[in-house]
């Protein structure tokens, strides 16, 4: 895995794949969710969100991918501004591996059919209508599929999987799309240790092999510390801290270093439901 | 339950007392029809069975009048569903289709019907015309409200691919919705061959054509034949629609166990 530590200023925005700039974001425009957010994601970087439930995490997902725009402020991705109706955004989505919170299967098909879903861009009207997609395009989902541990499972139902598989899916959906770019909401939240971090574990292989800017959002900060190399908290709304481990260290790339105990009391006090 | 909930139902009772006085509704009057009943049911009993193969086959040609009708009208509703639902198109284009749609189903089935023998005469093609018109009105209203109501997750992530109209519609909008499309149509088919059976009433076809002449010169044990006819066929549809149902619908959504 790349390392980008120790070289990531947020000001070198040429070398960032995401760059945020005082970015505040509201649903109903009474209350903003997000507020004044200046974040820079390195190209290749493994960045990790974690913040309290309500903070604004998935609404930070979803102004990187254009599902929504920010009420003030700036984003660049890819030195686009996302906006779906935009031709040269739309074809940057296509490399935005977008995996939501609920991750927005088709329950009544099957695995097969649902990750097949990211091959789509590539895919002609006429035969997607038909659901017909070359053999390597088949050959390349089921090569997937076994990646994440799915293999023998292509024909299953979604609504028959485990909620564990069902994550899996979800993540071969979105490696299907041969992305540059992975954004996956809690994908191992609320699952027991043993396959949260296999799930990790087939996310960073592929972020390795595919040479990938993956942004997660994490429920338990130890986790985001363990597998992505800058971690920003979240708190209602407004980003509070960015932190990395360099060393044995963990490194505040805000205002100066903490131990690692500071840093995990300083959260479980801010953070504590 | 509140003061305001009993006013509402206090007012709602009192609407329909003056409302049946409006329309001249006197329960007296259903008493003293009662016994007209009795002579009716007696008649009844007295089946001509020599009318029966006649029956069948006037039935026949009603569950083929009906089943053109559901499937050339499902045909036509499901891509009006897809223009007319606002979740996939902007206003210029759902506004326009919903106004149609609204103007079909102002039309009941045998006011389709009428229409239809002015236009092509007297028979079941006419019948089957009306039958696809209530069919498309019907159908892709529910449609359109059940696409409208699929889970905006799918939609959210796969629409964030960047993927086209056409791919979203193929692979979240139609297996998100088919199972309750099943199940309209199964309730159509079983309501189109209800309503077949009446459209000969004004000469478009159908097994009606015999029931309704038959009570017209009060021959009702000839009528009572057909009628049971009817009543055979719509019992074996709900039959094999329980089935169907259970086999694609019930099982798809949550596994749900059926006592048997
Ligand atoms: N569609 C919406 N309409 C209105 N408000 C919303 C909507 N989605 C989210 N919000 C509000 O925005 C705020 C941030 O929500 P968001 O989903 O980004 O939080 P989160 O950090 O992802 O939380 P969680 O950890 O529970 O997923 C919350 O207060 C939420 O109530
Ligand atoms: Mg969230």
């Amino acid at each position: 895995m790349q390392e980008q530590k120790g070289e990531s200023s947020p000001s070198i925005s040429s070398l960032s794949i995401v760059q945020m700039n005082g970015v505040s974001a509201s649903y109903d425009s009474k209350e903003y969710v997000l507020k004044n957010i200046q974040m820079s994601i390195s190209r290749g970087a493994n960045y990790a969100i974690v913040g309290q439930s309500g903070s604004g995490k998935s609404t930070l997902l979803r102004l990187i991918n254009g599902m929504m725009s920010p009420t003030k402020g700036k984003i660049m991705v890819d030195y686009n501004i996302p906006n779906p109706s935009d031709k040269k955004f739309k074809s940057l989505m296509h490399k935005i591996g977008y995996i939501p919170q609920n991750l927005g299967l088709i329950k009544n098909s099957t695995v097969l059919e649902n990750v097949l879903i990211g091959a789509l861009p590539r895919v002609s009207g006429f035969n997607s209508f038909f659901k017909k997609f070359s053999d390597s395009e088949i050959d390349n989902a089921k090569k997937i599929l076994k990646q994440v541990g799915l293999q023998g499972k292509a024909e299953r139902k979604v609504y028959m999987l485990s909620g564990g598989e069902k994550r899996r899916v979800a993540i071969a959906r979105a490696l299907v799309q041969k992305p540059e770019i992975i954004l996956a909401d809690e994908i191992v939240s609320e699952l027991d240790h043993v396959t949260a971090r296999e799930i990790m574990e087939v996310l960073a292989e592929a972020q390795a092999t595919m040479k990938l800017t993956a942004i997660m959002v994490h429920h338990d900060l130890q986790l985001a510390l363990e597998y992505a190399d800058r971690v920003a908290v979240i708190k209602e709304g407004e980003k509070v801290l960015e932190i990395g481990v360099e060393g044995d260290k963990i490194v505040d790339f805000q205002s100066g270093n903490y131990t690692q105990t500071e840093i995990l009391e300083m959260f479980t006090n801010e953070s504590k439901e | 339950m509140n003061q305001k909930n009993n006013l509402i139902i206090g007012l709602i009772i009192a609407g329909v007392v003056v409302m049946s006085v409006n329309v001249d509704a006197d329960p007296r009057d259903f008493a003293e029809g009662l016994p007209n009943i009795g002579i009716m049911l007696k008649e009844i009993t007295e089946v001509d069975s020599s009318l029966f193969v006649t029956a069948f086959w006037s039935m026949l040609e009603t569950i083929e009048m009906a089943f053109i009708g559901t499937v050339v009208g499902v045909a036509i509703a499901l891509p009006l569903s897809l223009l007319a639902a606002r979740n996939l198109n902007n206003k210029f284009v759902y506004v326009p289709i919903r106004a149609l749609l609204a103007a079909i189903r102002t039309f009941p089935s045998i006011l389709w019907a009428i229409l239809f023998v002015i236009i092509v005469g007297l028979g079941p093609f006419a019948g089957v015309l009306a039958i696809i018109m209530y069919t498309i009105g019907f159908i892709a209203k529910l449609q359109y409200e059940a696409i409208e109501a699929i889970d905006a997750d799918p939609m959210d992530a796969v629409g964030a691919i960047g993927v086209s109209k056409i791919q979203l519609i193929r692979f979240v909008v139609l297996p998100e919705s088919a199972s309750h499309l099943l199940s309209q149509i199964l309730y159509i088919f079983d309501y189109n061959i209800r309503q077949t059976s009446i459209l000969g009433l004004v000469g478009a076809g159908g097994i009606g054509f015999y029931i309704i002449n038959y009570i017209k010169f009060f021959e009702y044990g000839k009528a009572a034949v057909f009628m049971l006819v009817v009543l055979a066929t719509v019992l074996i549809i709900e039959w094999v629609s329980v089935r169907v149902r259970d086999k694609y619908i019930v099982k798809s959504q949550r596994g749900m166990q059926i006592k048997s």
